[in-house]
């Protein structure tokens, strides 16, 4: 099954944020394209590569922005994530990945006045 | 038709039901249920059939049956024979050979050998996947005791020239294992024209039980070995235990029926194997590891750009079964060291599967199966961000 989060938001109404995260060598590969309306995320959506544990943990993450400020990214926390998922331990560093790119996503410059 | 294609020959074969039906005699209430070795009339019984299949075992590789030692399969072959051998003859040289796209049940056996104070060569192969026969004797030093290079890899298919290897050896006085586990039944196997001194195969790739295999040791001159395990002397006391007269039976009339129409079987599989990569050439973005001309008939290992392995794998699951790039344990996602060994990067490994087919393989499967990876690499390539499409390969 596609998980429903899946693809890349193309420009729109808003601000859109794209943001990207690689460790090809930890098997993992994040692109996360985000909707923002005023303080708001309203859309976000995920291209990635790597194992469906992380493909899993992609989806969950992007799907929780939704409705969020993009600021509550850093909010993300790799470890109940992996345990909510029950993603083995030696592919924790994949879930840092996940991080990296909400934190990005957090940080991106607030929409100019 | 609506059960998942079995692609995944080359870890193990179905058991033919002649076999099954020669084994449930054997267990049934009239089969020769003694010990094998026990003297009274229903233990030669018993012996009779383990001799009658060690004649077909030993006709599969032609090989004079008195050389053929049972075991519990491809696995206690090899470490019978390298560790055998090694410890053996410790005493007359402690260097030996062997390659790095060996099956880990050699590779493992090396390593212990290194532990236990011997120097390994480990052959790179070159990027078809073959053991060139002149790395073998550039290899080659006066205190060198064994060579160990395998016939057709398991991964790849891809076959080395044994024959060359072995005659390489046999000029120097040097010992000659050969892991024929995957070619053993698939194509033609001559021991006496590899110049090969032991040689293992197993049961359960060609038809048979698992459980059982067979390690071929060189009557004249015989290598010295020192067996692994002790106890009542059987097997020219190089594997001592009860031999199991039913899994030893089962792999006898494997053997058979692997003779008996191999030459067909050979073309028919190999002809199925070139139309399966014909299919996949077509999704785009694919790649043949392995050599396509020296390789065994059923083995198709191939790359899909972009694409995670274990994605792949669970993408296909219920649809086609198959093996990855990886070890076989998915949790630690090691990528295939044979791969590696071929100049792949992890990557590539990861990108990887291996599809293998064999005697119940048909048009239909292939057809099936092509069509579920097109389907599957699709789906993830288009998951992916285009970048990773670009550097995953």
């Amino acid at each position: 099954m596609r998980p429903p989060h899946a693809g890349s938001l193309p420009p729109g109404p808003g601000r859109v944020i794209a943001v990207e995260a690689v460790a090809p060598e930890r098997g993992a590969w994040l692109e996360v394209t985000a909707r923002v309306e005023g303080d708001t995320v309203v859309e976000a959506r995920f291209r990635a590569w790597g194992c469906p544990h992380f493909i899993a943990a992609c989806e969950l993450a992007v799907a929780r922005l939704e409705g969020r400020p993009p600021g509550e990214a850093v909010q993300f926390e790799p470890a109940a994530l992996a345990r909510e998922l029950g993603v083995p331990a030696e592919k924790f560093g994949r879930l840092l990945v996940v991080e990296d790119a909400l934190r990005a996503l957090a940080a991106a410059p607030p929409e100019s006045k | 038709m609506s059960g998942p294609v079995y692609l995944d020959y080359a870890a193990s074969w179905p058991v033919h039901p002649r076999v099954a039906e020669t084994m449930a005699d054997c267990l049934g209430p009239e089969g020769p249920h003694a010990n094998p070795s026990s003297s009274h009339a229903e233990g030669r019984r018993a012996a009779q059939v383990i001799e009658q299949a060690r004649e077909s075992v030993a006709a599969l590789i032609g090989a004079a049956p008195k050389s053929i030692v049972f075991t519990s399969g491809a696995t206690e072959s090899d470490n019978l024979a390298i560790l055998g051998a090694a410890r053996a003859g410790r005493d007359r040289g402690r260097h030996l050979v062997t390659s790095r796209i060996e099956h880990r049940a050699v590779v493992d056996a090396f390593r212990q050998l290194e532990h236990e104070g011997f120097e390994v060569t480990w052959l790179r192969p070159g990027p078809d996947g073959r053991v060139a026969p002149q790395q073998v004797e550039d290899a080659i030093r006066p205190e060198t005791l064994l060579v160990s290079v395998m016939h057709g890899n398991n991964e790849t298919g891809t076959v080395n020239d044994v024959a060359a290897i072995g005659t390489a050896c046999r000029v120097r006085g040097v010992l000659f294992h050969v892991d024929a586990a995957q070619g053993a039944g698939k194509v033609p196997v001559d021991v006496e024209a590899w110049n090969a001194d032991l040689v293992a195969f197993t049961a359960h790739k060609l038809g048979g039980p698992k459980g059982i295999g067979a390690l071929y040791v060189r009557a004249q001159p015989r290598p010295a070995l020192q067996p692994l395990q002790f106890g009542g002397g059987q097997e020219r006391g190089l594997r001592a235990g009860t031999l199991a007269t039913h899994q030893v039976a089962g792999f006898g009339v494997a053997c058979e029926l692997a003779r008996a129409d191999l030459p067909e079987e050979e073309r028919r599989v190999r002809g199925l194997r070139e139309r399966l990569w014909a299919h996949l050439q077509t999704v785009g973005g694919t790649w043949r590891n392995g050599s396509a001309e020296a390789s065994l008939p059923g083995i198709l290992n191939v790359g899909f750009a972009g694409i995670e392995g274990e994605s792949l794998f669970l993408a296909l699951d219920g649809k086609v079964l198959a093996s990855s790039g990886s070890a076989c344990n998915s949790a630690s996602a090691q990528p295939s060291h044979v791969l590696r060994a071929l100049g792949l990067s992890d990557l590539a490994c990861q990108a990887s599967l291996r599809l293998s087919l064999g005697r119940w393989s048909t048009e239909a499967d292939v057809q099936r199966a092509a069509d579920a990876v097109a389907e599957a690499v699709a789906r993830l390539r288009s998951l992916a961000p285009a970048a990773a499409l670009e550097r995953i390969r």
